[in-house]
């Protein structure tokens, strides 16, 4: 125990002497807080613009005069997703997704307006996030400082000093090992520090450490990569370009690679095809504004029947409201079966992406880092069912007054006879069935189950890692 | 003998010692494995880009054809089960982006950005802004096209290459034999090994970039582009690398270095220079858009119908004389509110469109001190998948939106009866010639 | 001796004047002179950080003098470097040359490279020279001893036929065999007519073969020694000078 503290010890010396290493360290560490500021002031100047605009889409509807209940089914409402705290540290999908859908009725829309379409486009990675710099750039760091660690003695004869005073390979692997992760956890600090005011914000705990722990992990996986250069490679600049070769594939070639494949491997149809299909599964369940239409005939017989009376003008229900919410119902029931069918899609597609991640822990480590800041494709879905529940609630809602409230003779004429239109205007009053629209992110538990596979996969690169580090250490030669 | 002939011979023996010097580099360079792995590699990735770009062009030319049938057979479906104007407000038309001959090169904003729409004779700013965009994680992750392998992955390759030039040789107790045997200039071999290294690079990136064009039939000026602005981004990080390797420093740190400069111009001027010019142009918020609109359509239920005409007239003056609206519902009105939903919007929608332009238009600009990124927009617009395509494509569909208003407004004014036989001249959407 | 008063015939291939040299800020060499002729071999003895490196930099234009000068073959280095390389080969301390390459693949590049063209028996001749056996000639110099290397490097400064050399601690390394026949070697070559300016530390080698020798300390030129026509200089009293301590 203590030979390993003095080896550790001995690599810390040389790193705080070394003005590379402290250089290094010291842009790393302006990197972190400048994206960390920057993405933070971001992601809570967007917070608070679209819970701003969540609540004057809200009060314009309230504000609605007295009018038809089916306009209102039509004036629609939007809803906003307002990004988890977490997302100041990765904020994931954001960029890249709608974040305002327009909900009316007898339409599912798509999400609107994403940031990335209305920025500069200046390429990829000018969306640097803290989880990017972690991801990208912390791996980079670990490779310089790492490099070294065992080839540096060996360059220099001390390994064999060190080996013939009696200090087994795999002790001395491990000081170093020990000195390496040292330097991983107070790289970490900032990251933790994100996650501590997440956790303030509202963010649950468990998630917020989850984080923490899963770039601990791939940082950990990647000084293992550099240990185990550092002791095969007998050159200092031969371990440094393979390391830097090996950072080139894994963190920028595979994971743009992994989304060509995926496309290929799990091609998905895009909105527009799928929805000609549904269009014409749709014309089979009849025109809702059409009482006569044969496809309600049934709605229709009954209603007489149970109200026993022969015309629908004589029943207590306004038949046109009744066949509004049959037709949205029905609507609705393709509508989600194919939304369904879509995000099943979208999810298997992103689950062959994931599978990747046995490749190379880049899309691993975001993955998680995604599920666990609750900025991930799930979450999106998620928003997306919540969105389209609202929009069910409320459009059903009005067609339930529009059924109860209106007189079907008013409501027939009202296109022609100026009086029974005023009279199929209900009370403003009305309009407050509308549910306050709050997205609220996963709970903690559910984050950590979704980014389940991804643990397994770093747990299993980081084994693989130190059992070969085991390995080589019992074989360590000067 | 003057001393001119003496000069006349030396610079005949200069020009001979340059090609003898090139030779004897390049055979001693053909012995190196290292190197060859190197390009193979390259090759490879580069291979791979292209095919991968090849692959997405196919899929989206394949998605659009069967777009454009089923968009015919649903059309054909409407005006069947729909009467009249109901017709009209159900039928939607395909509009669509198609991928030019080198899109394969470089995808672009297709990735995100809508390249296929289907709208209505409705308020427009309604429906443009939906997004039919892919996999928002594939979005994200981004593709590995041509464009990035070439403006991302290729300096690394040639900073993992050259910046040893100097320092590695000094390591293995070579450098100082060199330069005192190096006849003449000594900076030459430097010179000519960086040279000869960064010429295979390029040559193996640049070959499946020719084979691929050749093969989707791009337009020689557009690859011969391609090729020069290649060529100058691959002389452009030679020329930092052979720089920086001849500082006299270990190969560790001038690695470091150029990694850090490839950082700083690919992502850290990038990622800032987007925050800057994002607050230095204010754009009115999407939402803010689509709220003006539907409050706009929807005040039209309510407003005297004289006043809704009235603004519909001052833009189609032509059709004053038919604005009389008697019926509580007549659909000249329920389109006429419509249109006057866009021109209530059109304010804040030009705004949003003219923002993303001088957006872009700063982004261009900082793209001179971001090579990366410069070389990345620069394949793009010869692609014609940057941000002005795009908006290119918004404003055909505004137009092609416009010539359907304008096909369906003397039938809806005259009130002519809509025979499915005046839908003959409809209007259809019509991408953009191929090849400009 | 005064270095002007040479005749034209004797004429120093290699010359030092009142060289001065600093290394970041550092007074490395301060004032050193000497020359070397033609048929010549000098030693330039010197502890660790005694200059010898230095001064053997100085002549092939790596580090500048601050004053003073240093002349090769009559060119001074400071304004005509290139042509002053032209006039010397150079044989590094640790003679590296490239490990991927065999040892007439490495001897044809660096010949190249010095703008020369020599045939395959030409190089074979020189290697037969430095008699490194011919079944290694065509194995990878990675799997070459340190004496083979050291050969191989010999062999490229006989190829060179300049009329001057530089060695560098060539026997550092060396086992006494290999040692012996190369002093053979460097004395051939001086025979030959060669002016060939040795840095060292090894006393005793420095009197086997260098007709005169150069004691360097701290920067300066403290003594010269001369081999007596026909004879050797005595190793005792160089061996006195140079460490004044161990001998007394």
């Amino acid at each position: 125990m203590i030979r390993l503290r003095v080896i550790a010890g001995a690599e810390w010396r040389y790193w705080l002497r070394s003005r590379l290493v402290l250089g290094s360290a010291l842009l790393m560490a302006g990197l972190l807080l400048a994206t960390t500021a920057v993405t933070t002031l971001r992601m809570q100047g967007e917070a608070a613009e679209r819970t701003h605009h969540q609540d004057k889409a809200e009060a314009a509807f309230l504000a609605q005069p007295a009018r038809h209940p089916h306009r209102m089914v039509h004036y629609g409402h939007y809803v906003f997703r307002t990004p988890t705290p977490l997302a100041g540290f990765d904020p994931g999908l954001d960029p890249v997704t709608g974040q305002s859908i327009f909900l009316e009725g007898h339409r599912q829309n798509t999400p609107m307006f994403a940031p990335s379409g209305a920025s500069a486009d200046l390429g990829g990675f000018s969306w640097l996030s803290p989880a990017m710099v972690y991801q990208l750039f912390g791996p980079l760091l670990v490779i310089l400082l790492g490099h070294g660690l065992i080839a540096r003695e060996r360059e220099a004869g001390t390994l064999a000093t060190l080996l013939a005073q009696g200090a087994p390979g795999r002790l001395l692997l491990a000081g170093k090992a020990a000195a390496l992760l040292s330097v991983i956890v107070l790289m970490s600090l900032p990251l933790a520090l994100s996650a501590a005011l997440a956790v303030r914000d509202g963010d649950p705990p468990l998630a917020a450490v989850a984080l923490v722990g899963v770039y601990l992990l791939y940082l950990s996986i990647w000084g293992a990569l550099a240990l185990l250069a550092s002791a095969l490679l007998r050159r200092r600049t031969a371990v440094l370009a393979a390391l830097a070769t090996l950072w080139v594939v894994l963190t920028l070639v595979l994971p743009a690679v992994a989304v060509s494949a995926t496309s290929n491997a799990a091609p998905m149809a895009g909105k527009l095809e799928t929805d000609l299909v549904m269009l014409s599964d749709l014309r089979k369940l009849g025109d809702g504004y059409n009482v006569n239409d044969p496809a309600f005939a049934r709605l229709r017989a009954e209603l007489l029947a149970e109200h026993g009376v022969q015309r629908v003008e004589d029943l207590p229900v306004n038949l046109r409201g009744l066949v509004a919410q049959a037709s949205e119902q029905k609507l609705t029931d393709t509508l989600n079966t194919y939304a369904r069918a879509q995000m099943a899609a979208e999810t298997r597609q992103a689950i062959v992406l994931a599978s990747h991640g046995w490749f190379t822990p880049l899309l691993a480590v975001a993955d998680a880092s995604r599920a666990l800041a609750g900025t991930d494709l799930a979450h999106h879905h998620r928003f997306l069912q919540e969105a389209e529940a609202l929009r069910f609630a409320f459009v059903q809602g009005l067609n339930r007054v529009h059924a109860e409230k209106l007189s079907f003779s008013d409501d027939i004429r009202r296109s022609s006879d100026a009086q029974a239109e005023a009279r199929t205007r209900v009370d403003a009053s009305h309009w407050r069935l509308l549910d306050r629209f709050v997205f609220e992110p996963d709970a903690a538990g559910s984050r950590l189950a979704r980014s389940q596979s991804q643990w397994l996969m770093l747990c299993a690169w980081f084994a693989v890692l130190v059992g070969a580090g085991a390995w080589v250490g019992g074989r360590l030669k000067p | 003998m003057g001393r001119r002939t003496v000069e006349a011979m030396s610079a005949r023996s200069a020009s001979a010692s340059v090609w003898s010097a090139l030779r004897r580099e390049a055979a001693f360079l053909a012995r190196d494995r290292s190197a060859w792995a190197w390009w193979l590699v390259v090759l490879f990735l580069s291979v791979l880009a292209v095919s991968a770009g090849l692959n997405e062009v196919h899929r989206q030319k394949a998605t659009i054809a069967h777009l454009v049938e089923a968009d015919r057979a649903e059309r054909m479906a409407v005006l069947k089960t729909r009467k009249e104007w109901s017709a009209v407000y159900h039928s939607f038309h395909l509009t669509y982006d198609p991928p030019s001959e080198f899109a394969f090169a470089a995808l672009g904003r297709r990735d995100d950005a809508a390249w296929k729409h289907r709208v209505r004779m409705l308020a427009l700013e309604g429906q443009i802004h939906e997004r039919d965009a892919g996999h928002p994680v594939l979005a994200l992750v981004g593709r590995f096209d041509f464009a990035f392998f070439a403006a991302f992955v290729l300096p690394l390759v040639l900073i993992v290459l050259l910046h040893g030039l100097r320092a590695g040789e000094r390591v293995a107790g070579r450098h100082d034999l060199l330069v005192a045997t190096a006849a003449g200039d000594s900076g030459r071999l430097w010179r000519l090994r960086a040279g000869l290294r960064a010429t295979v690079v390029f040559s193996a990136a640049v070959l499946p970039l020719v084979v691929a064009a050749g093969l989707s039939g791009t337009a020689a000026p557009t690859l011969l582009a391609a090729c020069a602005l290649l060529f100058a981004y691959v002389l452009f990080w030679t020329l930092v690398c052979a720089v920086l390797a001849a500082w006299q420093q270990t190969a560790e740190v001038i690695l470091a270095a150029l990694v850090a400069l490839w950082i700083l111009l690919g992502v850290v001027v990038p990622a800032a220079g987007r925050i800057a010019i994002d607050r230095t142009v204010p754009m009115p918020s999407g939402a803010d858009i689509v709220m003006t609109q539907r409050e706009a359509v929807n005040a039209g239920w309510d407003l005297p119908k004289a006043n809704t005409m009235a603004a519909f007239v001052e833009r189609h003056p032509q059709w004053a004389a038919y604005t009389a609206v008697e019926r509580p519902f007549e659909w000249k009105w329920y389109f006429a509110f419509q249109q006057v939903g866009d021109q209530k919007a059109q304010a804040l929608s030009e705004a949003y469109t003219d923002g993303r332009m001088e957006r872009d238009r700063l982004a261009g600009w900082l793209a001179l001190i971001a090579p990366p990124v410069l070389l990345e927009r620069a394949l793009q617009v010869l692609a014609r998948t940057d941000v002005r395509a795009s908006l290119a494509y918004e404003a055909r569909v505004r137009d092609f939106h416009a010539s359907l208003r304008e096909f369906y407004y003397p039938k809806l004014f005259r009130d002519d009866r809509l025979e499915p036989a005046a839908l003959e001249g409809l209007p259809e959407f019509s991408p953009r010639a191929a090849g400009r | 001796m005064n270095p002007s008063v040479t005749s034209l015939a004797h004429m120093p291939k290699l010359q030092a004047e009142q060289l001065r040299v600093l290394r970041s800020g550092k007074e490395v060499l301060s004032g050193v002179s000497f020359n070397v002729a033609g048929g010549e071999v000098y030693g330039l003895l010197g502890g660790n950080g005694a200059g010898k490196s230095t001064t053997l930099a100085a002549f092939l234009g790596f580090v500048p003098a601050a004053s003073g000068r240093v002349v090769v073959d009559g060119l001074d280095v400071g304004s005509d470097l290139a042509a002053a390389r032209r006039a010397m080969a150079y044989l590094p301390e640790a003679a590296s040359l490239y490990e991927h390459l065999d040892a007439r693949e490495n001897l044809d590049y660096f010949l190249q490279l010095a703008d020369m063209r020599c045939s395959a028996d030409e190089i074979d001749l020189a290697l037969d020279r430095v008699s490194l056996g011919a079944e290694a000639r065509g194995l990878k110099l990675r799997s070459y001893s340190k004496g083979m290397r050291q050969k191989v490097a010999i062999a490229l400064a006989i190829l060179r036929d300049t009329g001057i050399l530089l060695l560098d601690e060539p026997t550092s390394g060396l086992d006494p065999t290999a040692i012996d026949e190369f002093h053979g070697l460097v004395r051939g070559l001086a025979d030959a007519g060669k002016a060939i300016l040795m840095v060292t530390h090894d006393v005793y080698g420095a009197c086997q073969v260098a007709d005169r020798i150069g004691l360097l300390r701290g920067g300066q030129l403290v003594a010269q020694f001369e081999a007596p026509p026909g004879g050797r200089i005595d190793t005792e009293t160089v061996h006195r000078a140079f460490s004044p301590r161990a001998a007394a």
